[in-house]
């Protein structure tokens, strides 16, 4: 690997004649992109984290009954948007892999379905604000609850409009088996957002 | 719609700025229609709303933007013509640049201009302390510039100059010919303008800038005046910068070190700095979480630290301090392990000796950033906190001295039978070594919890923490600025003027900071603007010494303007380095090098006979390099 990419250099150099830069060696096995994701999502995993310090914190250490006197969360409903969630990351690999077989309808009903499945979510979840009949200012509890899945409300609002890119770019005929980060990586991002929300789920809903 | 308005750059900058107020005030006053709160028009809900779209609609309009929305809409790439590579004039230095090596200088110029912003501020802090009661500041002005101060100095300075020097040489030194997200790393730079406009222009606001210290602890920070939003809202936006650079060296680093290059071959500053960056991705989140908390408590009325509610529905107070030093604990790392990397990379060179125990060194680096999570609550002996939190947290604390003390004596042992080489840089780097263990020395005394509680919120934190931060991580920023000079701008600094400005600095900065230990004992309290008489004339002498403290950073100042502009050229490698950074010309070429050279042996060995570092350009690979590149890659994975 090390003399192909020396040599692509030399290929494309002619001495004292440089138009670009020379390549980079590539010292590791994973790609650039697919590492950089995985980076950022450890610093999501921990933004998540402080959310979850709070919530430990006046549930745990303040003690405070959960969820608040008077205030009632919808278990059944919010289960119900798990599952469509979750389909969604199951769609989401069906896009990885017809991409990865060069299969173009695959790729693009897999995209739309995953588009569609999360937006049912956002939906849902907006709709389950609006008919909660508590505020954030009510208590504590409601506002670390309306924290959390606030939270992870706007990371599937950042997944789904990096998934509408790369559906565009199914769309424009983009991505070949050789070459399909543009699916991958914000792929990689949904199922990390999924993986959250179960968390969110049982902590915020079940427990 | 004329031209101007049309290609990225400042007009269209202005316009989308001006286009920015319009959504924000459009935006809150519907929603606020739509809710039916009185009054429609609410100058703090707008200006609240305005503080974080406006920045977006900017950088937009600046074209920090501009490749991913072209990427976004799925349109063929255009073909790069480089036309953002390389700066042609002062121009450029004001554009959205990807170039890593212009980006460097934006960055350290940047910081430095927020540093005397900030040095000014303590210039004013001394000036009102320099007798005991009030002098030309109120009560709440003084705690405003303390606290724009402080968060200017850190979050502005010293945690973005060291991403900034980091930026200019670590891609040269591991062999790159750029960052491995080189848009990722404009925008990461255009994001630090904004956080330092906020805070700075946070004086503008009604009931004045923010007066809660850089640590903002709530409740105090939840009922400030619209001033502390400038501090929650300019943190994320500091924050989001330094996460993204971070992420960016890991991923070059990992990814696109030059054959040879293995993890074991890499200049201490490439090691520094990718234990910085895991720091940094793994702890900034937290302050983000913290300032989401008081903003949201400020602004949509939250009750996160609201304790009074009762009920069973209240907030918890100590959360908050929880939260914030569990990032602000390592962040204080975070500002001094680049610093770790520049002391190393000039000890070796100037000292002409390897470096004493290189691998201790890289994971002495390693147990900081492990150790560095496990003692934030020693901040927090006197917060009302859980008792049994407090051995714990003492003895982690004694313990992270450890791996210091390690990097201590294998710098002593480094310089030891070396041919040292006392100029500017390498003063600089000796002035750190004795300033940063006087530091290091106060701040295990004050892991001990008794002692901590004696002096919690006395001038000896003052004194610790400049010791630590101004002794520590400032001396070892003029060290690199100095060393790295030559590199950077192609041309030398003055020798004579860099040591009068050292000896200036060192003299002023003992007689600012050592008698604050003496005070600090004696329960002068910290973050007050009036103080008992007793105090009155070491204060005095202390405000004394600080103005020439100030002043010493004038000749640097001038220094640094008059040898970029009329400094002799400098050499390719004026100090006989090994590092690649030292074998191109200086500046570099604009792709860094004509073709990537082949490492064949450590950074260090001075005064090896044989010894070679790496092969340049132009000459082939040989076999044993491509055996060594291989054994690399099984390494990391």
């Amino acid at each position: 690997m090390e003399a192909a990419s020396i040599g692509t250099a030399d290929a494309s150099h002619d001495h004292g004649d440089h138009h670009g830069p020379p390549v980079a060696h590539h010292s590791s096995t994973v790609e650039a992109q697919t590492l950089g994701m995985l980076l950022f999502i450890v610093s999501e995993i921990m933004v998540f984290g402080g959310f979850f310090t709070a919530y430990f914190f006046i549930r745990v250490v303040n003690g405070n009954p959960w969820p608040a006197e008077g205030e009632e969360l919808p278990q059944i409903i919010a289960g119900f948007n798990t599952a469509v969630l979750l389909s969604s990351s199951v769609t989401m690999h069906w896009a990885l892999e017809a991409a990865k077989h060069g299969n173009r309808r695959g790729m693009k009903l897999g995209m739309l379905a995953t588009l569609l499945l999360g937006s049912t979510f956002l939906t849902v979840q907006i709709n389950e604000y609006v008919h909660l009949g508590f505020a954030p200012y009510d208590s504590a509890q409601a506002s670390i609850f309306y924290g959390l899945t606030g939270l992870h409300g706007a990371h599937v609002f950042i997944g789904l409009t990096l998934l509408l890119f790369a559906t565009i770019r199914v769309f424009k005929g983009h991505f070949t088996p050789d070459e399909h980060q543009g699916i991958e990586v914000p792929g990689i991002y949904w199922h990390f957002v999924d993986v959250m929300w179960v968390i969110v789920y049982l902590s915020v809903y079940i427990l | 719609m004329p031209a101007q308005l049309k290609t990225a750059g400042w007009y269209r900058a202005a316009a989308f700025t001006l286009l920015g107020l319009a959504f924000s005030f459009s935006l809150t006053t519907l929603i606020r229609s739509l809710y039916g709160y009185t009054p429609l028009i609410d100058g703090a809900a707008i200006t609240i709303v305005s503080m974080i779209a406006v920045p977006f609609f900017f950088l937009v309009g600046l074209g920090a933007f501009d490749y991913w929305f072209y990427w976004a809409a799925g349109r063929p790439t255009r073909a790069e013509d480089h036309a953002s590579h390389g700066a042609h004039s002062w121009r450029d230095y004001f554009k959205v640049n990807t170039d890593h090596k212009v980006i460097g200088v934006q960055y350290v110029c940047t910081t430095f201009f927020f540093m005397f912003i900030g040095g000014l501020m303590a210039m004013m802090v001394r000036a009102e302390l320099a007798a005991p009661g009030s002098q030309f500041v109120d009560g709440q002005d003084y705690n405003s510039l303390f606290s724009v101060h402080a968060s200017l100095l850190i979050f502005l300075f010293i945690v973005p100059v060291f991403a900034g020097l980091a930026n200019y040489v670590l891609p040269l030194m591991i062999g790159a010919p750029d960052m491995a997200f080189p848009r990722l790393n404009a925008l990461s730079f255009w994001l630090l303008p904004i956080a330092g406009t906020l805070m700075t222009t946070s004086f503008l606001m009604p009931g004045g800038a923010f007066a809660s210290g850089w640590t903002a602890y709530a409740p105090l920070s939840t009922t400030q005046p619209l001033g502390q939003m400038c501090f929650s809202i300019g943190v994320q936006f500091a924050g989001a910068s330094s996460i993204a650079t971070a992420l960016n060296f890991l991923v070059t680093i990992i990814t696109m070190r030059a054959p040879g290059m293995s993890f074991w071959r890499m200049p201490l500053l490439v090691w520094a700095n990718f234990a910085t960056s895991l720091l940094v991705v793994i702890a900034t989140p937290f302050i983000a979480a913290s300032q989401f908390f008081v903003l949201l408590d400020v602004a949509l009325g939250f009750h996160f630290f609201d304790a009074t509610i009762g009920g069973g529905r209240q907030g918890n107070v100590v959360m908050y301090q929880h939260v914030f030093w569990f990032y602000s604990h390592p962040a204080v790392y975070i500002m001094m392990l680049p610093g770790f990397g520049i002391v190393s990379e000039i000890l070796s060179v100037k000292s002409r000796k390897p470096i004493f125990g290189y691998r201790m060194m890289a994971f002495s680096l390693l147990a900081i950033v492990v150790l560095g999570f496990t003692v934030w609550a020693h901040h927090m002996f006197v917060s009302g906190m859980q008792d049994w939190i407090r051995v714990p947290m003492m003895i982690t604390t004694a313990i992270i001295a450890v791996p210091t003390g390690i990097k201590i004596f294998s710098w002593l042992g480094t310089m030891w039978k070396g041919v040292i080489h006392l100029d500017t840089p390498m003063l600089f780097t000796l002035g750190f070594l004795t300033m940063f263990t006087l530091g290091g020395i106060s701040g295990v005394m004050l892991a001990m919890v008794p002692f901590d509680i004696h002096v919690s919120d006395t001038y000896f934190i003052v004194a610790h923490i400049h010791y630590v931060l101004f002794g520590g991580s400032l001396f070892t920023i003029f060290a690199g600025v100095y060393f790295w000079f030559p590199k950077m701008t192609g041309r030398m600094y003055n020798e004579k003027l860099g040591k009068i400005h050292f000896w200036a600095t060192l003299i002023f900065f003992n007689l600012t900071f050592a008698p604050m230990h003496v005070i600090g004992i004696q329960g002068m309290p910290r973050r007050v603007a009036d103080y008992a008489q007793q105090f009155a004339a070491w204060n005095l002498a202390i405000s004394i010494a600080s103005f020439f403290l100030g002043l010493s950073t004038l000749i640097f100042l001038y220094n640094m303007v008059n040898s970029w502009r009329n400094g002799p050229k400098a050499e390719s490698n004026p100090y006989r380095s090994l590092t690649l950074e030292w074998q191109v010309s200086s500046p570099p070429p604009i792709f860094n090098f004509d073709e990537i050279p082949t490492v064949v042996g450590g950074p260090y060995e001075y005064g090896v006979p044989g010894a070679v570092h790496a092969i340049m350009g132009g000459t082939k690979p040989e076999p044993v390099a491509a055996t060594v590149g291989s054994d690399t890659e099984s390494q990391e994975s």
